[in-house]
């Protein structure tokens, strides 16, 4: 599909901190190096701050302190270049358009040609085939959420940023997706970012999985995923997989444990 | 009990049978009335309506196309204004205070005052009907417009910054799509307004209309004459609102929501007392420069445009300013005294009818629809009918008020108690309260910001109702005075009474406004966000 393909950026954050309005921590001061063309994934407990890192890294949030550099670059240069896509929390589906007509709506904001072999073979890849004339309110949740996907993927982004975009999603439909999609972004050269609180997810997934502690978020491990691709649903099973899993989950503990700590202590 | 209070279905104006009956049981009511009171010469019954209009069809057709002309003029322009000014507070946020104080201060102008005013600007023709028509329906599109354009969900606006683009994106691919059904909302207040506004420029003195032979059936006392064009006035009124809702339902293959009172215009900046007090003098400044600037800009001729200079003189520094202040202070009082029992009464009627409706589910589901599409009526038209059977004293006045503040007021509580969140009810089923305890605990309160809001619309509805009547028949009051002062061309003091009553009309506004936002912080703080 793709014809000139410059390469998948790097992401360095560098000191990046949030803090809202009111003086609510959202993120330690943090230092983080997201590779060209790898996988990444963040996982740490609800409401840690994950999001909110992932919408400074897009340009929607402004840091309180430190900077987010795309290959030397801030974030809007990317922005301005259509480079990037975000499949939200919230799918975000127009709800006036046609699973195919946001489709469209995207590859128009992001200023690329309409083709619609493609964007059918996208849709049929997300597991929608037949519904890319339905409109959104007609779908369940699930189906909303691989319609966002398959939108995210749609501009062929080389930075691709996932907000727990499987939330939703019917466990069979979430192993078929984990399945292909990898493929995909790797196909393209695509720099991706995950949130997700899906431990099985996040190994499956990435080349590399992050662990945050509990707000104010800060890295408590940083695992490498040495596993081979393509990856299955059956590798899930192996005991490669399960050692990192439980490598994961220690982590998550020991974030919560280091959080709560203080708080127990008084 | 409960459960057939959460069951019942969500009825929208046009929507069946249960409407159908209701009608029917209306008019069979209505024509036994008249048939009873036959030697009174207060009532007609629908059958003799009827034949009265056949027999003066051509009349009432020249009558209705000129008010229909002049009102369909007026709704275009005055949802083309608001839609104008709609853009310049999108355009530039921070002027949104001043265009919807400065809008409202318009709004609350008397018509009674402003019809004359323009009349004499205009002179004869159909300017002042098409002025006071836009001037009717400006400020009930212009405020959901507002809200609608700030309405859409953060998340279809980060996506399109996602994908690197700015505001005008933004604009033509979410915030005009999403506003949209806030605009037919307005729209669909609005044309029942425009009515109202063209004939009561009609009763300003202009060749023909509805207004013109309303006024005529008045001082004649020509009973069916009066009910003919009272339930003329009324069809066309719920017709219009009916087919804008229809055309709604065409775009936007969706019924609109049913605007009970325009929301609050929820402004992008904070609510302080020194920014309140800021863009209150901000609001004022405007009006003046607009006031001052408007009349040397068109060139109006000082005999009948007075400006901010002259209303001060008139009030403040003429030798006998004292006595017009005490004029003006006299009729003040005659009309305040008609015009709160009326209001209050309105309020507490409309909400206390709305409970106990709320009690009974059927008849709720029968009265909603039919309150839905009388709230649109204009009521002003009615005021003759009113002092037809009511007299010109204060009962008149005051029943007119309460009616005219009473209809948006049932409507906006019935559905304001359908808000009572159901888990809520689960729980206090869970503990086998009353339901008079959950009537007080949980939907009263449910329904308080639905009262407020109608509260506050209802303040310069009511202004008009009192100052129409006054006007038409009681001889009493502000409305008097306006009428006299135009009669003997006593221009200073007309917009004297102009200034006043537009002020407090908008401090009126403004103060019921306040004390619904105390309400909501309590009752419904997602609403303040």
């Amino acid at each position: 599909m793709a014809a000139d393909r410059t390469p998948p950026p790097r992401i360095v954050c560098a000191g990046l901190a949030k803090t809202w309005e009111g003086g609510l921590a959202a993120l330690r001061p943090t230092n983080l190096t997201f590779e060209a063309g790898q996988t990444t994934a963040l996982v740490g407990p609800s409401g840690c701050g994950k999001s909110t890192l992932l919408r400074m890294i897009a340009g929607l949030e402004t840091p309180s302190a430190g900077t987010v550099l795309i290959d030397g670059q801030p974030p809007a240069q990317l922005l301005r270049a259509a480079g990037l896509s975000v499949a939200f929390q919230d799918p975000s589906l127009l709800p006036w358009r046609t699973v195919r007509g946001n489709i469209e709506l995207a590859l128009s904001l992001a200023r690329r040609p309409v083709d619609r072999q493609a964007i059918d073979d996208l849709i049929a890849m997300v597991g929608l085939a037949g519904f890319a004339d339905t409109r959104p309110a007609e779908l369940s949740g699930g189906m909303r959420q691989r319609a966002a996907i398959a939108r995210a993927l749609a501009t062929e982004p080389r930075l691709l940023l996932l907000d727990e975009p499987f939330g939703a999603v019917d466990e069979i439909t979430r192993q078929q997706l984990a399945e292909d999609l990898p493929g995909l972004w790797e196909a393209r050269g695509t720099t991706t970012i995950l949130v997700t609180h899906s431990v099985t997810e996040a190994v499956m997934l990435s080349d590399r999985v992050i662990v945050l502690s509990p707000r104010p978020a800060e890295v408590v491990a940083d695992i490498a995923i040495p596993l081979p691709r393509p990856r299955f649903a059956q590798d899930a099973r192996s005991a490669e997989f399960g050692q990192l899993a439980d490598q994961v989950v220690a982590a998550l503990s020991l974030g919560r444990a280091r959080h709560d700590g203080p708080l127990a202590a008084q | 009990m409960m459960a057939a209070w959460r069951d019942l279905p969500v009825v929208r104006p046009g929507d069946g049978r249960v409407t159908l009956i209701g009608l029917l049981l209306l008019l069979l009511g209505w024509e036994a009335l008249a048939r009873s009171l036959a030697d009174t010469y207060l009532l007609a019954g629908p059958v003799q309506i009827l034949r009265y209009l056949m027999e003066e069809r051509a009349l009432m057709a020249r009558a209705l196309t000129a008010t229909l002309g002049n009102a369909l003029a007026g709704f275009v322009i005055g949802n083309l204004a608001a839609i104008l000014l709609a853009a310049v507070a999108l355009v530039w946020p921070r002027s949104q205070r001043i265009v919807t104080g400065v809008a409202l201060v318009v709004f609350c102008l008397p018509l009674v005052a402003t019809g004359p005013i323009l009349r004499v600007i205009f002179g004869p023709g159909d300017g002042p009907q098409i002025v006071l028509a836009a001037l009717a329906v400006y400020y009930t599109t212009l405020i959901p417009l507002l809200v609608g354009l700030r309405a859409a969900p953060s998340g279809w606006l980060d996506l399109i910054q996602s994908y690197g683009r700015g505001r005008l994106a933004t604009l033509v691919h979410v915030r005009l799509r999403v506003s949209l059904p806030y605009l037919f909302a307005g729209l669909q207040i609005a044309a029942p307004a425009a009515l109202l506004g063209a004939m009561v420029g009609e009763f300003t003195g202009a060749e023909r209309g509805l207004g013109v032979l309303t006024v005529r059936a008045m001082r004649g006392l020509e009973v069916e004459m009066t009910w003919a064009l009272a339930t003329v006035a009324t069809l066309v009124a719920v017709l219009a609102y009916l087919g804008i809702g229809g055309l709604a339902r065409m775009v936007l293959r969706d019924a609109p929501p049913i605007l009970l009172a325009p929301p609050r215009a929820s402004l992008p900046f904070g609510t302080g007392a020194l920014r309140r007090l800021g863009s209150a003098a901000g609001v004022l400044m405007a009006v003046l420069v607009l006031w001052w600037g408007g009349i040397a800009a068109l060139g109006l001729n000082p005999f009948f445009a007075k400006g901010p200079q002259d209303v001060l003189a008139t009030l403040i520094t003429d030798s006998d300013a004292a006595a017009t202040r005490s004029l003006l202070a006299q009729a003040m009082a005659e009309t305040l005294i008609l015009l709160l029992p009326g209001y209050l009464a309105g309020l507490a009627v409309g909400a206390g009818c709305a409970v106990l409706f709320s009690l009974m589910t059927v008849v709720a589901g029968v009265v909603m629809p039919l309150a839905i599409a009388l709230r649109s009526v204009p009521i002003v038209t009615t005021a003759p009918l009113v002092v037809l059977l009511l007299g010109r004293g204060a009962t008149g006045t005051i029943t007119l008020v309460a009616i005219m503040v009473f209809f948006p007021t049932l409507v906006a509580c019935l559905h304001g108690l359908r808000q009572a969140p159901g888990q809520v009810m689960d729980v206090f089923d869970s503990y086998g309260a009353s339901s008079m305890q959950r009537l007080i605990r949980v939907r009263i309160p449910a329904m308080l910001p639905a009262l407020f809001a109608a509260a506050r619309m209802a303040v310069p509805a009511a202004v008009l109702a009192v100052t129409v009547v006054e006007w038409l028949a009681t001889g009493l009051g502000i409305g008097t005075l306006m009428a006299r002062a135009a009669s003997v061309s006593d221009y200073n003091l007309l917009w004297s009474v102009v200034a006043l009553v537009a002020t407090l009309s908008a401090l009126g506004y403004a103060a019921v406004g306040a004390v619904e936002t105390r309400v909501l912080r309590r009752y419904a703080p997602e609403q303040l966000a």
